[in-house]
């Protein structure tokens, strides 16, 4: 690798050719700030505030748009370079309405942190404010079905607009007027529709993109906990962060307030898709299953889970273990199918379903969102399951000639994910309703027309319950973590198999997920990523002040790398010195 | 979109006030105009035909006097760009407008050379003379006021720009004289600008 060596700050330091100064800086330890970079975007240099002198050239360079040379000297903290940083600031907040008490942004915003680091303490304009569309929250205007714009807080760094045009692959957005009257908007006040929409509250660095979804919920303050996972949502298997809100066990609402984005270079960058963002409030939702249900002839009644189990004992028994047929869903992790395959030889077979749902998304966009909605089908394979004729689409067919013939007595449903994640049910519940399934076992979170007509229902975890694993379509082994208790008296899916598996007559011999895990590790070891399962070790919640400890100076750059809504990193003595080798645990340790 | 959960937040409170260009008759390129926009594309590599874009809102303005948002609509369609490319640009340059104007347009520079020559009175006496604020057009269709910034003829401030001509070293007592001119004697009244002349 070419490499360059230039002077920062008075050391001496070696960068692949090709790197800007500012990432220079930020790799060997040092700072400096800067909103309209973003390391996933292309250069704007528009905002000015990374500025930094650089010898032998006349003016002050913005150290985002410059690239390294040998035998540069560059100096990030002259008085020269704070005074020329000091007015850009005075300049950003000439027309910025300072109403961060009010703002979503307050708390884990950039232009906050730097301007209290290196901004001038007041400011010395005496005109009025331009504003747009009003003062205050009113001035927060409708920007598409999920975001909302306020421009007044726009400092121009166009990171939205760059967004939409690099990323997205539909120029949405456009910045109309020049100079002062600038400002953010899309042709005909239309708003962004995009399936992307909601990675612009994350690229803009102010309050003036926010989410309608996570708007006036909550403040970083409020939710101190973070925790890092994987959405489940498709086959992508983006990285994700899950945030916490601070609340005492009986109080009422959800915990889980949002999920933002983590970098990972292989799979999804900076960015996640409007369906893994937005679409979570099912997990706390009124509409989980809390308690193991048994159909009587009294009806449907809540049943501890011992006597459930009994009852699929039963079931079982009065079927015959090969007329009992089982169908899963895309969403059953690897530990549940490991444990599925251990008994799967004594049913009469087991088929997948999932559902196939194309995105609409511009031709040339840069993050396509997958069809399947299924996190695990490559993981379901690796274990040597089939998936169907092809193992490309959804292949029910089979299962539902033998449930014509009669031959399918008892159909044990495996789906614990949200609605309409084990694709078409409407068959089913026909065959049900006819008599031609006799017994139907539901294994789900979410009450539907299936545990409705179910004679068993038992409650399983979401996502965001249960320390498990998934094989996304490109073949990433990825662990997602428990953020969250489960509700009632719902119980971790691969335990609850691993139950049922002794009503078909097997025996589990692991009792832990771990050691699940392991076995999956021993088995299918040669396949890459599986051997790692072995010592995998799963994200804790931790909290934002660990977060801001563990900013060593490489890290400094995170809240745009990794977790772009961190709460303030500050920049000063008055923490001390940072600790560097205090970064968050990814890895087993 | 398939897929958005409904995420109402006070529907209807919170409209932007920002003021839309003038939606304008259904808006078609002539063959010809099309022709030509066809041609200046051509002499643009095939991915950056967007390139063309200037000269694809000149064709709409010449065919229709402005632009409107069905325009831009069109020169995104011809040009292949998003809408809000199209009105990126149009918003941007002084010389689009985005509602009907006048058949004079009179740009008065309010940037430094001529506002410290005293540009700012000229604009007045202007407004005065015709009877309009600026961004305004006179009742009969004659002439549209607007102030722009530097028209890149400096050292004869303050200078005008009439249509497609300049006008230069313009007093505040030139105003009266400037209008009765465009009137009677049209483009022939003006000085043109000494740039081009001194150059060509
Ligand atoms: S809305 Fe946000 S991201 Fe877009 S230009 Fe303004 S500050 Fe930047
Ligand atoms: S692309 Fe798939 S994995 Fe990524 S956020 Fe969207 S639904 Fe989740
Ligand atoms: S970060 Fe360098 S100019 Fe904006
Ligand atoms: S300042 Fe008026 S023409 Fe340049």
């Amino acid at each position: 690798m070419e490499t360059v060596t230039l002077t920062i700050d008075g050391q001496s330091v070696t960068v692949p050719k090709g790197k800007s100064v500012l990432e220079a800086i930020h790799a060997s330890g040092g700072h400096v700030p800067y909103y309209c970079y973003h390391p996933g975007l292309q250069v704007d240099g528009s905002c000015r505030v990374c500025i930094v002198k650089i010898e032998k050239m006349p003016k002050l360079q913005t150290s985002c748009s410059t690239a390294c040379a040998d035998g540069m000297v560059v100096t990030t903290n002259s008085p020269e370079v704070e005074a020329a940083r000091a007015s850009v600031f005075e300049f950003l907040l000439v027309n910025h309405p300072l109403d961060c008490p009010v703002c979503d942004k307050g708390g884990e915003c950039p232009l906050q942190d730097y301007a209290y680091s290196y901004g001038p303490e007041r400011s010395r304009m005496e005109f009025p404010r331009r504003v747009f569309d009003g003062e205050g929250v009113k001035a927060d205007v409708d920007f598409g079905p999920t975001l909302m714009l306020n421009r007044n807080r726009c400092i121009m760094c166009t990171r939205c607009e760059r967004f939409m045009k690099e990323v997205d692959g539909d120029a949405q957005i456009g910045v109309f007027q020049r100079g002062v009257h600038s400002e953010i908007a899309t042709f005909e006040e239309k708003g962004v529709v995009s399936l992307l929409s909601g990675n612009l509250m994350d690229v803009c660095p102010v309050g003036a993109i926010t989410t309608r979804d996570y708007r006036f919920k909550s403040r970083p303050w409020d939710n101190p906990m973070a925790v890092d996972t994987i959405c489940t949502g498709c086959e992508k298997g983006c990285n994700t962060t899950a945030w916490i809100k601070a609340k005492p066990e009986w109080a009422k609402g959800a915990r889980l307030v949002r999920l933002t984005p983590r970098f990972n270079e292989d799979i999804n960058q900076y960015w996640m898709c409007d369906i893994g963002r937005f679409d979570y409030h099912w997990v706390e939702s009124d509409r989980r299953l809390l308690q193991p249900h048994v159909r009587s002839s009294r009806g449907s009644d809540a049943t501890p889970w011992d006597e459930a189990l009994v009852a699929v004992k039963a079931a079982v028994d009065a079927a015959g273990a090969s007329h009992a047929r089982v169908l899963v869903s895309g969403h059953a992790s690897l530990e549940e199918l490991y444990v599925l395959k251990q008994f799967a030889g004594l049913t009469g077979g087991v088929t997948f379903s999932w559902r196939h749902r194309p995105k609409p998304q511009p031709a040339n966009t840069q993050f396509p969102i997958p069809a399947v909605d299924a996190p695990n089908l490559r993981g379901a394979k690796d274990l040597g399951f089939k998936l169907g004729a092809t193992d490309s689409a959804t292949d029910v067919s089979g299962l539902r000639a033998a449930v014509d013939t009669g031959a399918v007595k008892l159909l044990y449903v495996i789906d614990p994910g949200p609605d309409g994640s084990v694709g078409d049910t409407e068959w089913i519940l026909a065959a049900k309703q006819s008599g031609k399934i006799a017994t139907l076992i539901v294994q789900g979170v979410l009450k539907s027309a299936l545990t409705e007509a179910a004679d068993i229902v038992l409650p399983g975890c979401a996502f965001v319950e249960k320390d498990v694993t998934f094989t996304n379509a490109t073949g990433h082994v990825q662990p997602a973590s428990r953020v969250i208790t489960p509700p009632g008296d719902a119980a971790e899916d691969w335990q609850i198999l691993s139950k049922v598996a002794v009503a078909f007559g097997a025996t589990v011999a692991q009792t832990t997920a771990a050691a699940v895990r392991q076995a999956i590790a021993s088995e299918c070891g040669s396949t890459p990523g599986y051997s790692a399962l072995a010592d995998l070790a799963f994200s804790r919640p931790v909290s934002a002040r660990q977060y801001m400890q563990a900013s060593n100076p490489m890290e400094r750059g995170k809240w745009d790398t990794m977790f772009q809504d961190l709460p303030p990193i500050k920049f000063g003595d008055d923490f001390g010195p940072l600790p560097r080798a205090d970064v968050i645990p990814l890895k087993p340790v | 979109m398939s897929f958005h959960p409904l995420m109402d937040y006070g529907k209807g409170m919170h409209q932007s006030q920002r003021a839309l260009a003038d939606e304008g008759p259904a808006f078609v390129f002539t063959a010809e105009n099309l022709a030509t926009l066809e041609d200046i594309c051509s002499r643009y590599p095939a991915e950056r035909r967007k390139s063309a874009v200037i000269a694809a809102l000149y064709l709409a303005q010449r065919q229709q006097g402005y632009i409107s948002r069905n325009a831009m609509k069109a020169v995104a369609a011809a040009i292949r760009i998003s809408t809000a490319e199209v009105e990126d640009v149009v918003s941007f340059y002084t010389m689009f407008y985005q509602r009907p104007v006048g058949k004079n347009i009179i740009q008065v520079c309010r940037t430094l050379s001529c506002a410290l020559n005293g540009a700012e009175r000229l604009t007045d006496e202007l407004q005065k003379v015709l009877g309009i604020s600026t961004g305004e057009t006179t009742a009969d269709g004659a002439f549209s006021l607007f102030e722009v910034e530097c028209l890149g003829a400096c050292d004869r401030a303050p200078v005008v720009g009439v249509n497609d001509d300049w006008h230069e070293c313009q007093r505040p007592e030139d105003a009266q004289k400037l209008v009765d001119g465009l009137r009677t004697k049209g483009a022939a009244s003006l000085t043109g600008c000494h740039l081009h002349k001194e150059h060509s």
